[in-house]
């Protein structure tokens, strides 16, 4: 369908297309409070088209199974006839590497197997005076992307999703928890057991309140509760966010002092196993695993087509498009530290929470979750979050749940000196990180 | 559309059937500092089938293709089957309604070219520009959409309308050296174009404010006693109150259920709260919810006493309570489920300058950038505020972050001013991975005697 199209664009457009068409089909389950309520599915079939006329892009895209080609068409050259004029090259046929993105066992799963699946971790999560919710989800999807070009590449894919949460009530204190796994293909009965165990060596934890810390102190995130302090670093190191004039890592790329020298970031779209990974961007520019910090240093920042032409730079293939507007660059699987070997699907492994950090600290924090991760003004560094859920770690132990407690500081600052990267890297949705010690983070208590 | 439904209706075999479908035209337009980022014109539809059988649980379907809708009714009864459940799931009883509810378009955005809408955001984004050299970044977006809906059930409701919103943002980003601040304002309605052509002030409020805050100091962190602006006070009522109100967390739930017992008292004599989808002119309002049951004003508290709370169908029959028109689906790609609507702090008595005359120091905290609830624990970040010096509003600070227990705080609010106003803004809900909802939330000046302000901490 996508090359009618662009067959059709092409004659109307003088400066090319490229268009991307998927379809999804999911398949979910959820058990509510402890019990099997719902099971769903969805069909979902999209084309998102984009034109260059007169040195002027636009987009236009549709759900719609009855939209004709011909008024798509019309739609991207209107969007285009407003647009401003960018140099948008599309990138020619290019050789794609081979990355696995269809598990026949995923793909294959019948719903008594999701169904199975679910039933098995709640029983290893239920427990006296909790409830539990339980949620799976299969996916498979075929993509297709291409452009006047000539490049071409097109991909089936298949998505598990399976997270739970407990939760437990007692009086007016309330503690959530939760662990999860996303991955291509199916989980194995240990990566199961792993989100229970996870799950329940945290709540064993968490069942005493105690007096949380107070002042400058170590913290410990662990691979969850690292979120806020890695969001500000990704979104600086988008291209986007340069170009804006927003990115405090702007002009820093080679430069030393920035981060730790233990501090390496990369993004890798060719990751075996996980959901993100795709042999092709959403541009038809090949996957590649990208370097974006090395050893403390800033090597470069991410792009998708579009502005990678404004910045005079070359698209890493992190173009990312939906069906409706146009694409943006966006992150496939983030890793921390050195990129994992052999298969990327690592879950949740409760070794010892904390990763081996907690040996050296008298008074500290241990961080799993925080609460407003995300709002305000990010990418400036500054945080300031009360803590969902940490422990009080005194003597190289864990002596208990803190509540009523809130982490400050700069990212930028705390990055720049890392007390240790922990031995319990896992992935965290599309997240491949350690837990990580840092020093001297504001604490404070009401 | 209507016998096409109705016929599929018709050829279900579960016990309860109902079918949704919406098609939505949307338009979008993007302003990114000076460029145009983008201008699209889109057309998204659908459909949704959830159906119940005795002792089994809900099968549900969404597509994109209409044509598949006899095999998409078909699947959900399979997948209904499938799901054994005991006790069984049970509806409240809500009387079938026929309804063609077409609400006022105020200029149908349809009729409105691209082209037209381009020069009303490059106007409002200019005058963010212009404000000062300081603005280094604008983000000013666009987005209209008319949305027909269909939704039959097997109870007999048949209900078709046509809904209009619009929404405005304005992000102004103001850097000097290494200090980088947002302004924000925003504006949603569910209105057309008529409604978005004096937008001009509050783009140009957003660039000023984010030029004042370079200047700012960041709050010291510590507790205050805080005021809040209507337009926070109803961000936080939604977020820290709003959510556990919604009855699908307690209903299975003994605990929660205990925690959120009717009659237990959750504040002050003169804390009152309610949600109301029926209120006229709102984003969150609506006539019927997407269960088809019609929307309602729901007390949650009243003089301080929790009454009430929101309900879907299903959780109103299993708790024995009515339902309140709260079922609600972001789109056709959702299963309803419980949500606010218009959620508000009913009017106190008195002014603004009423509620600072006796604070010595406190925190005025402004608008919301954000807010992000975890049950009893909440946090917001407000876009700015000012400290209150011996009864007087002082000097513009930033970073002004409230973190708290929801029922320490609730019940720590000691004063509300008779200033209500109901806040138009963008933005939406998210639930269950459902964003963006569109709702609304109105409050008056709100005191809290005191409260956790995050900021800079004293180490």
């Amino acid at each position: 369908m996508i090359d009618r199209l662009l067959e059709q664009a092409r004659r109307h457009a003088d400066g090319g297309a490229d268009a991307l068409w998927r379809r999804v089909e999911r398949t979910s389950v959820a058990f509510e409070w402890g019990r099997l309520k719902s099971a769903g599915v969805t069909e979902e079939t999209g084309v998102n088209l984009r034109v260059r006329h007169g040195g002027r892009v636009g987009v236009a895209g549709t759900t719609a199974a009855d939209a004709s080609l011909a008024d798509l068409v019309a739609r991207a050259l209107a969007s285009a006839a407003l647009g401003e004029a960018v140099d948008l090259p599309f990138p020619p046929r290019a050789p794609l590497p081979p990355v696995p993105t269809y598990f026949d066992r995923a793909g294959e799963a019948s719903l008594d197997h999701l169904i199975q699946m679910g039933r098995g971790l709640l029983d290893r999560l239920a427990r006296e005076g909790c409830r539990v919710n339980v949620a799976l989800e299969r996916e498979t999807a075929e993509t297709r992307v291409a452009n006047s070009a000539g490049a071409a590449g097109s991909y089936r894919s298949t998505v598990i999703a399976v997270s739970a949460d407990v939760w437990r009530i007692a009086g007016d204190d309330v503690l959530v928890l939760g662990d999860a796994f996303d991955g291509a293909d199916l989980p194995s009965d240990a990566a199961l057991h792993a989100i229970a165990a996870s799950i329940n060596t945290r709540l064993d934890r968490a069942l005493t309140v105690v007096a949380p810390p107070e002042g400058a102190l170590p913290v410990v995130c662990t691979p969850a509760g690292l979120a806020a302090l890695l969001l500000p670093v990704t979104q600086a190191l988008s291209g986007k966010a340069v170009l804006q004039g927003i990115s405090p890592l702007a002009g820093k790329v080679g430069q030393g002092g920035v981060f730790d020298a233990a501090f390496s970031l990369s993004d890798d779209a060719t990751c075996v196993g996980r959901p993100a990974s795709r042999p092709i961007d959403d541009e038809c520019v090949p996957s590649r695993v990208t370097r974006l910090v090395e050893r403390g240093v800033v090597q470069r920042f991410i792009y998708d087509l579009e502005t990678a032409a404004r910045a005079k730079a070359q698209s890493t293939g992190h173009g990312q498009r939906g069906i409706f507007g146009k694409p943006v660059p966006g992150y496939t699987n983030v890793v921390l530290g050195p990129t994992p070997d052999g298969v990327g699907a690592r879950h949740a492994v409760p070794l010892q929470l904390g990763g081996g950090l907690l040996a050296n600290i008298r008074d500290g924090l241990l961080v799993d979750e925080l609460i407003g991760v995300g709002q305000g003004n990010v990418i400036g560094g500054a945080f300031s979050h009360p803590v969902a859920l940490a422990y009080r770690v005194d003597r190289g132990e864990i002596t208990g749940r803190v509540k009523d407690a809130a982490v400050a500081g700069n990212v930028y600052e705390l990055w720049k000196r890392v007390g240790g990267f922990g031995n319990d890297a896992r992935w965290t949705g599309s997240r491949y990180a350690p837990s990580v010690l840092l020093e001297g983070v504001s604490v404070a208590r009401r | 559309m209507i016998d096409r439904l109705t016929a599929a209706l018709g050829r279900s075999r579960a016990d309860y059937t109902e079918i949704r479908v919406e098609r939505t035209w949307s338009t979008a337009v993007t302003f990114r500092g000076r460029r145009l980022e983008s201008a699209t014109a889109s057309e998204d539809q659908g459909g949704f089938v959830r159906v119940l059988n005795r002792a089994a649980g809900w099968g549900v379907a969404s597509f994109t293709s209409l044509d598949r809708l006899d095999a998409m009714v078909a699947r959900a009864h399979e997948l209904s089957r499938a799901v054994r459940v005991d006790p069984p799931i049970r509806l409240a009883d809500v009387a079938p309604h026929r309804a063609e509810a077409m609400l006022d378009l105020d200029g149908d955005v349809r009729g409105v070219s691209l082209a037209e809408k381009k020069r009303l955001l490059e106007a409002y984004n200019g005058a963010m520009l212009a404000v000062s050299d300081r603005i280094v970044d604008t983000l000013a977006t666009y987005r209209d959409e008319v949305s027909e809906y269909w939704f039959v059930n097997s109870d007999g409701t048949i209900l078709h309308e046509l809904r209009p919103e619009v929404t405005l943002s304005g992000t102004a980003v103001a850097r000097r050296d290494g200090t980088i601040e947002k302004g924000l304002e925003s504006v949603g309605l569910r209105r057309g174009w008529n409604s978005v052509q004096d937008g001009l002030a509050g783009f140009r409020t957003a660039a000023e404010r984010a030029v004042q805050l370079l200047d700012a100091p960041m709050v010291k962190g510590g507790t205050y006693p805080v005021i809040l602006d209507p337009e926070l006070a109803g961000v936080f009522i939604h977020e820290a109150f709003g959510h556990l109100s919604e009855a699908d967390f307690v209903y299975e739930n003994p605990q929660a259920r205990a925690m959120m017992t009717l009659g237990r008292r959750f504040g002050k004599p003169v804390l009152h709260v309610g949600d109301n989808g029926a209120a006229p002119g709102l984003r969150g309002t609506l006539p019927f919810d997407d269960e088809g049951t019609p929307t309602q004003d729901t007390p949650l508290i009243t003089a301080g006493v929790l009454v009430g709370r929101l309900h879907s169908r299903e959780t109103a029959a299993t708790m024995d309570e009515r339902p309140t028109g709260n079922a609600r689906a972001v789109s056709f790609r959702h299963a309803p489920i419980v949500r606010m609507t218009n959620t508000y702090i009913g009017n106190g008595r008195g002014t603004f300058e009423d509620l600072i005359r006796d604070v010595k120091l406190g925190v005025y905290a402004c608008s919301a950038f954000g807010g992000q609830t975890l049950l009893e624990n909440f946090s917001f970040t407000a876009a700015y505020g000012q400290m209150i010096r011996d009864g007087h509003v002082a000097e513009l600070i930033k970073d002004v972050v409230l973190a708290g227990n929801l029922f320490q705080t609730l019940d720590r609010i000691d004063h509300i001013a008779g200033d209500f106003r109901w806040n138009q803004m963008g933005g939406g809900c998210g639930k269950g991975g459902q964003y963006p909802l569109a709702v609304t939330e109105g409050a008056p000046h709100v005191r809290i005697e005191e409260a956790l302000v995050g900021g800079d901490v004293p180490a």
